[in-house]
């Protein structure tokens, strides 16, 4: 089988699979169905996740959560609950997990290497006793995600290390990038002077609540 | 900021922990009964703590912090993931509780409400007042300090489960109190709005430690000057003023910021505020984290 676009050959799993070898057992072992007393402190420590949700069609979605060390409240050790900050607008995680209730979270804690991978079904509420605990700044938000967990992990740090990601020198890459407005203007043809846009950026990222 | 090193945590009732607090530089600044500081905890939530140890001891803090079940991440952090030997960071006391001088002294404690009312009823005996205490909690073993309480004060302190038998009766407390007493009353806001209901408020003195629920006019946009500065700042009404004091290069300290602990408080030299905080700004003073404005410019001390 080829893709039709590139031309590249694509491989079965089955070959995948023979390629990569079998994982160690231990590594399968690690596989757990809750959050025990250690990932409890791994969410209750981490400030950022990435949350991938699809469609029934399978059209995939990965989006960035984040705000103080333990946003996400661990419920019990079988759910979860997401606080669904301001942002786009555009609710792709919302409208996904209404036709296909399938989430992927990863949680980071910077400066640590292991990630946290927790996959489950997960849906919108706003249950009061819920949107109460996420209350910050005196605002609380509208809605929240539930998650009912499925499958939690402890992922290896091998990723982390060879991308440096902790690493403050790291942090140079972010300036060989064009302003976001830069980039917006140039993406949509726009004659505005960058500038405004970036200002305007910086007060929009005032109200974060 | 003062640096500390949690030295013990213990379980004193039911969902409650006292935290031995002691100064990682030397001795701690001073404080007097009825004083709370902010608790820096690793998850950057900084939560405020009525000291409750003994306020000669100058190395150490103590505070006791109830597990709420809807906790926002500030009280379920410490009773779960907090370990003696962690340094904290902690603010210095602040006091908007203090103990007046009086000949007799009624005290009213509701559930981890006990904790700033502590070392006033040792500092109320040691100037020689009459002291009772009337402490409600949901059942004994939910109280804090009641063995403590029980032997140091003996029928000067009265317990009540409310449990078992309702609230405690307030206004019959009220009717028997002397009229030279002074009233201090900490505890969830039913017993402080029903303390407030039958004693002269004159006599009342109390602290909530959770904000009231209340609905105020819409925000609407206001201008504030610096006087010192000079400079002058817009408020949109979708901006605290704390907010915008400190997007236009003003900050201030900040720690709850929703009116509750008063570390942002600010002098007001002309103008009216819109006073929405639980603390109960003095004359002339203004919590700009939740307080706005009534008159289109405040003139604050900056």
């Amino acid at each position: 089988m080829t893709n039709v676009r590139t031309g590249y050959r694509r491989v079965p799993l089955d070959e995948v699979r023979a390629r990569l070898g079998e994982p160690e057992p231990m590594t399968k072992a690690k596989i757990l169905d809750r959050i025990d007393d250690h990932f409890r402190r791994f969410i209750a420590h981490s400030p950022f996740l990435a949350m991938a949700t699809a469609d029934a069609a399978g059209r995939a979605d990965s989006s960035p959560r984040g705000d103080y060390p333990g946003f996400v409240k661990v419920i019990d050790e079988h759910t979860l609950a997401i606080p669904d900050r301001p942002g786009n607008r555009i609710a792709d995680s919302f409208r996904n997990l209404a036709e296909n209730d399938g989430i992927g979270l990863l949680f980071l804690i910077p400066g640590l290497r292991e990630t946290l991978r927790v996959n489950g079904r997960a849906y919108a509420t706003d249950e009061p006793d819920v949107l109460v605990r996420m209350r910050t700044e005196a605002r609380e938000p509208v809605l929240a995600l539930i998650v009912e967990v499925e499958e939690a992990y402890f992922h290896c740090g091998r990723a982390l290390i060879r991308s440096r990601l902790w690493d403050p020198a790291s942090r140079l890459l972010a300036d060989e990038l064009p302003s976001a407005g830069e980039i917006v203007t140039s993406q949509l043809g726009l004659d505005v002077d960058p500038a405004t846009i970036d200002r305007g950026l910086e007060v929009g990222y005032r109200n974060l609540y | 900021m003062q640096q500390t090193i949690l030295e013990r945590i213990d379980r004193v009732a039911q969902g409650v922990f006292s935290l031995v607090l002691r100064g990682a530089d030397g001795p701690l600044a001073p404080w007097e009964p009825g004083a709370h500081i902010d608790l820096h905890l690793p998850n950057w939530l900084v939560r405020q703590y009525s000291l409750c140890g003994d306020p000669a001891d100058r190395e150490r803090y103590r505070i006791a912090v109830r597990d709420e079940p809807l906790s926002r991440g500030g009280s379920e952090y410490v009773h779960r993931f907090l370990r003696p030997g962690r340094r904290l960071g902690v603010s210095s006391p602040r006091n908007h509780f203090p103990l007046e001088p009086a000949p007799e002294y009624l005290f009213l404690a509701g559930g981890i409400g006990i904790t700033p009312i502590l070392p006033m009823l040792r500092a109320a005996i040691a100037a020689k007042a009459k002291v009772t205490l009337m402490y409600a909690g949901r059942s004994t073993e939910t109280m804090p300090f009641v063995a403590e309480l029980h032997s140091a004060y003996g029928d000067r302190a009265r317990f009540m489960a409310t449990g078992d038998r309702g609230r405690p009766d307030l206004a019959a407390l009220a009717a028997q109190s002397s009229s030279r007493a002074l009233v201090y009353c900490c505890g969830p806001a039913s017993m402080v709005e029903t303390a407030e209901a039958v004693f002269p408020s004159d006599r009342l003195r109390t602290e909530r430690f959770q904000p009231t629920a209340r609905t105020f006019a819409p925000d609407t946009a206001f201008e504030v000057v610096c006087a010192r500065s000079g400079r002058t700042v817009e408020v949109p009404p979708e901006q605290s003023l704390l907010d915008a004091l400190s997007y236009a290069g003003q900050p201030l300290a900040s720690a709850c910021r929703e009116g509750v602990c008063g570390s942002c408080e600010l002098v007001v030299l002309d103008g009216e505020p819109e006073h929405r905080d639980d603390i109960g700004a003095a004359e002339g003073r203004m919590y700009p984290c939740v307080s706005r404005a009534l008159t289109s410019q405040l003139v604050v001390d900056l």
